[in-house]
């Protein structure tokens, strides 16, 4: 069945790997659940009490089989999928590497979040899922939505997670730790404590797609199909909840954010529903779909206690499996038949039973069916709503039956009716994937045990206290059975009652167009761009310009360095002896030169005078007692002066007219005049205190020459460079390997390949 | 160029070697550094690309072809010199041996991994600018083509 690909070894070999890596992590997974709770405790920069906290329980275990399990299905459809997706791009399938690459590091990212402890290692992993995803969303890269839709992602999440940053520190600053645990022990309801928790939840918020943060969602289905599925149903958006729930008991000090989450739930649930049905492209239906299924995790952390917490954690099961399987259907069913919209597609079920079944039992899970672990989602989210009030349950019903409608209206529209498109065969690696998510739909439907343990677990930690999470058939009349039958009877007629649904959808899609958080998204975009743009210009106009934007901010920077500094004993002329000759003389050489160079005509002369004045102050350094810096100094003389003399020689023979000569007086005279007195004023403030050697006393520099032999050291400057200030030196050495980085890809013109 | 340049410039690159080890060597009782040493190394390098021009000075010296590696790797020791106590929980920058401990010596030089990071600096410093010189040369010689 496989079509004959133009693969070379590697890239499919790496696909192998990975789905072993994902098999291992997945083994390691489970038996570091079976172990029970665990944990690495390592320091990581204990002066400002970071540490490497991961411990393994019961949520980082849940969300570790969601990134590993269903992590190994997607990479294993992935084999199949990806060389096909290269082909169709007519792109080499060697580049299905970088697909690997990142989708590993995803994996790797995800289960770190999962385990962290430490609120600065959970940012960290925070933003690598984002980084990753970035990558992942813009794989097409050729295609200009990819890339938009990459960089709308990154801004939104990785925007929203600086405010998460903010949190961590100012929860730092009330306790005094970054150690979730230890936060927790002793947190008390404080403004800060309150502060940090919407700062992070925000953060979290926006990771899951939750309105107003949602619109990044929709626009990353520009992804390739695999990518969707692994990180737009289990893993990406799961990391918000993951947070919150991590420091829900935070949350819960203040009932005003527990409010806040149970309105943003719910308003996510509703108008990601109603949006979910009027797409057409099956990928719109099931993003708008995540975006309303995390509503219900949501509003669960909202009502909170035992039953919210062991209900969400069931939910973020079951909508995982379901969703995931329903995400790799809807590349199945593109690749088959090369459409992707529910308008030109139908009648399936005959060509393609098996999936028409599985996806059918996803379905059945998402909308809540006996039979489907998905049933139970539900019973536990009723539950839960029936201790928060009326209009909680009313809301919870209606919500129930919205999701019935779009994933009835998803699946009848590829699999039932007509069949009007042409079939082509499909791997069977393909297939797979989708009939083992079923079936554990199914068999978690059946025997549900061991998901209500595992959500047990972690609705435990959620909440802070065991959490009893029973979910089973009861064949009564209780509020939960009444709510579920109430929702599917609502859903069916939503189904059913297309000319009632279909215009008030798109009242609300159009409305979101009209005034939504996009569009103020992309006002705010386009004014810092036009105001970047116009900082641009002014800055690079011409080249007085450039080297104003350099010398002015050094020369402010330099002059309020030594408004902080003390300068007693500095700025002193003393006298002049015999000694100084040879200082005098170079200085005078010095002083020479630069009018030299400030004021001849000529091209290759000033550029000579630069470097004898580069020498010149080089010798100075030598001669008071800097022979580090005067080693330097020489070194990067002879690299400029050749660079200078190499890029002149390719200067055309002809003189240079300037087109602005004319207009360049009145005015715009005095500012190059300015500029120049304020870089040079600087400067020379900067080379006098340098030079004129004020006693050490009790400064930091005599210090430090005081350490040098304790640090194995005969020279200061390279064991300040190498140890006392090392960090700094790394610092600077790894800016410069960037810097190369950026240069070489530049002289290249971006052309890499 | 003058025949003196054509001489000289080829057996500079091992001269340069030389007085750049001796910089690193003597960095923590004298005068000079890994960053020096870098840019002198670079250089001479820099002086064969202007005697050969660019296909022949590449011929001549096989490394410059993997400068990426030299600069990725130098940055990776002085990494690892730097951050190797981390995990035992010392902040980074803690070198060995500590002040006051035992030192093994090669003549003046004493091994702690403060002189390894000065070569990984060393190493990084010479692949960049190897790169760079590359880069530019390879321009030069488009354009006058």
């Amino acid at each position: 069945m496989i079509q004959p690909l133009h693969e070379t070894p590697p890239a499919r070999a790496i696909g192998w790997f990975a789905v072993a890596l994902a098999a291992g992590a997945l083994g390691f997974t489970i038996t570091g659940w079976l172990a029970g709770d665990w944990m690495i405790d390592l320091p990581w920069a204990p002066s400002i009490g970071l540490r490497i906290q991961l411990r393994f329980d019961g949520l980082a275990a849940l969300y570790a089989f969601l990134a590993t399990g269903i992590g190994l299905l997607v990479f294993a459809y992935s084999t199949g999928y990806m060389p096909w997706h290269l082909e169709h791009q007519a792109r080499p399938a060697a580049h299905a590497r970088r697909f690997w690459a990142w989708m590993v590091v995803f994996m790797g990212a995800m289960v770190g979040l999962a385990a962290s402890q430490d609120l600065v290692l959970m940012f960290l992993f925070f933003d690598l899922t984002a980084v990753a995803s970035y990558f992942l969303i813009g794989f097409d890269r050729q295609r200009r939505e990819a890339r938009g839709a990459a960089i709308l992602a990154m801004i939104v999440t990785t925007g929203s997670a600086v405010g998460m940053l903010i949190g961590a520190v100012l929860l730092n600053a009330e306790y005094g730790t970054f150690s979730l645990p230890r936060i927790l022990a002793v947190a008390t309801p404080s403004a800060a404590t309150t502060w940090a928790c919407v700062l992070i939840a925000v953060a979290a918020l926006a990771k899951s797609a939750q309105l107003p943060l949602h619109f990044w969602l929709p626009r990353a289905m520009a992804a390739p199909t695999p990518v969707s599925a692994y990180l737009h149903s289990a893993a990406m958006v799961a990391a918000g909840v993951l947070v919150l729930a991590r420091i829900h008991p935070l949350l819960a000090l203040d009932p005003r954010i527990l409010d806040g989450l149970v309105v943003v739930g719910f308003a996510s649930i509703f108008v990601g529903g109603l949006l979910a049905l009027a797409q057409d492209e099956l990928k719109q239906i099931l993003a708008y779909s995540t975006i309303s299924q995390y509503g219900y995790v949501v509003v669960l952390y909202g009502i909170g206690g035992p039953a919210g917490a062991g209900a969400a954690a069931m939910y973020v099961i079951a909508h995982g499996i379901a969703k995931s399987a329903l995400f790799l259907t809807a590349g199945y069913v593109t690749k088959a038949t090369g459409e992707s919209r529910l308008s030109r597609l139908g009648g399936l079920r005959r060509v393609m039973p098996v999936v028409a079944v599985a996806a059918g039992i996803a379905a059945a899970s998402l909308a809540a069916m006996p039979l489907t672990l998905g049933f139970f989602k539900d019973e536990l989210f009723f539950a839960a709503a029936i201790s928060s009030g009326p209009v909680v349950q009313l809301l919870a019903v209606a919500a129930a039956a919205l999701t019935l409608a779009y994933i009835g209206r998803f699946w009848l529209g590829v699999f039932g009716g007509n069949a009007r498109t042409a079939i082509e065969p499909v791997p069977r690696a393909l297939g797979i994937p989708i009939v083992i998510l079923a079936a554990l739909s199914v068999l978690g439907g059946i025997v549900v045990e061991p998901f209500a343990a595992l959500a047990a677990d972690a609705a435990g930690v959620i909440n802070g206290g065991s959490v009893d999470v029973s979910p089973a058939y009861h064949l009564d009349a209780r509020p939960e059975n009444i709510m579920a039958v109430s929702a599917w009877a609502l859903g069916a007629l939503l189904l059913v009652a297309a000319n009632v649904r279909d215009p008030i959808s798109r009242a609300v899609a159009r409305a979101g167009d009209r005034v939504g958080p996009r569009r103020l998204y992309g006002l705010t975009l386009g004014s810092i761009e036009r105001l970047s743009e116009a900082v641009h210009r002014a800055e690079v106009r011409d080249l007085r310009t450039s080297l104003a934007a350099i010398l002015v901010p050094t020369g402010i920077l330099a002059a309020l360095g030594f408004a902080a500094t003390p300068t007693e004993g500095s700025y002193v002329v003393g006298d002049i002896g015999v000694a100084d000759l040879p200082l005098v003389v170079l200085l005078v050489l010095s002083v020479a030169a630069g009018l030299t160079a400030a004021r001849d005509t000529g091209r290759l002369r000033p550029v000579l005078a630069l470097s004898v004045l580069g020498f010149a102050l080089a010798g100075v350094y030598a001669i008071v007692g800097a022979p580090d810096v005067a080693l330097v100094a020489v070194v990067i003389e002879t690299v400029l002066t050749i660079v200078f003399v190499a890029v002149f020689a390719r200067l055309p023979a002809t003189a240079l007219v300037d087109p602005g000569g004319a207009s360049r007086r009145g005015l715009a005279r005095y500012r190059n005049a300015a500029a120049g007195v304020v870089a040079g004023a600087s400067a020379f403030a900067v080379i006098w205190a340098a030079l004129s050697r004020p006693p050490l006393g009790a400064s930091d520099a005599g210090a430090q020459i005081g350490l040098t032999p304790d640090a194995h050291g005969g020279d200061v400057v390279t064991v300040i460079l190498a140890d006392f200030r090392g960090l700094d030196t790394m610092v600077e050495i790894t800016v410069l390997a960037v810097a190369i980085v950026g240069v070489v890809s530049l002289l290249r013109r971006g052309i890499t390949e | 160029m003058t025949p003196i340049v054509k001489v000289v410039a080829p057996r500079l690159l091992p001269v340069a070697v030389i007085v750049a080890f001796a910089l690193i060597v003597k960095g923590y009782t004298d005068v000079g550094e890994g960053f020096g040493a870098g840019v002198i190394v670079g250089l001479a390098v820099g002086l064969r690309y202007v005697v050969l021009g660019p296909e022949r000075a590449d011929d001549s010296m096989p490394f410059v072809r993997r400068a990426d590696v030299l600069a990725t790797g130098g940055l990776l020791i002085a990494l690892a010199c730097g951050f190797v106590g981390v995990p035992l929980g010392e902040p980074p920058f803690t070198h060995h041996p500590l002040p006051g401990e035992p030192v093994l010596k090669l003549g003046t030089l004493e091994l702690t991994t403060a002189v390894g990071f000065d070569i990984g600096l060393f190493l990084l410093v010479v692949g960049v600018v190897v790169l760079l010189i590359r880069e530019l040369s390879r321009l030069v010689a488009e354009a006058g083509s």
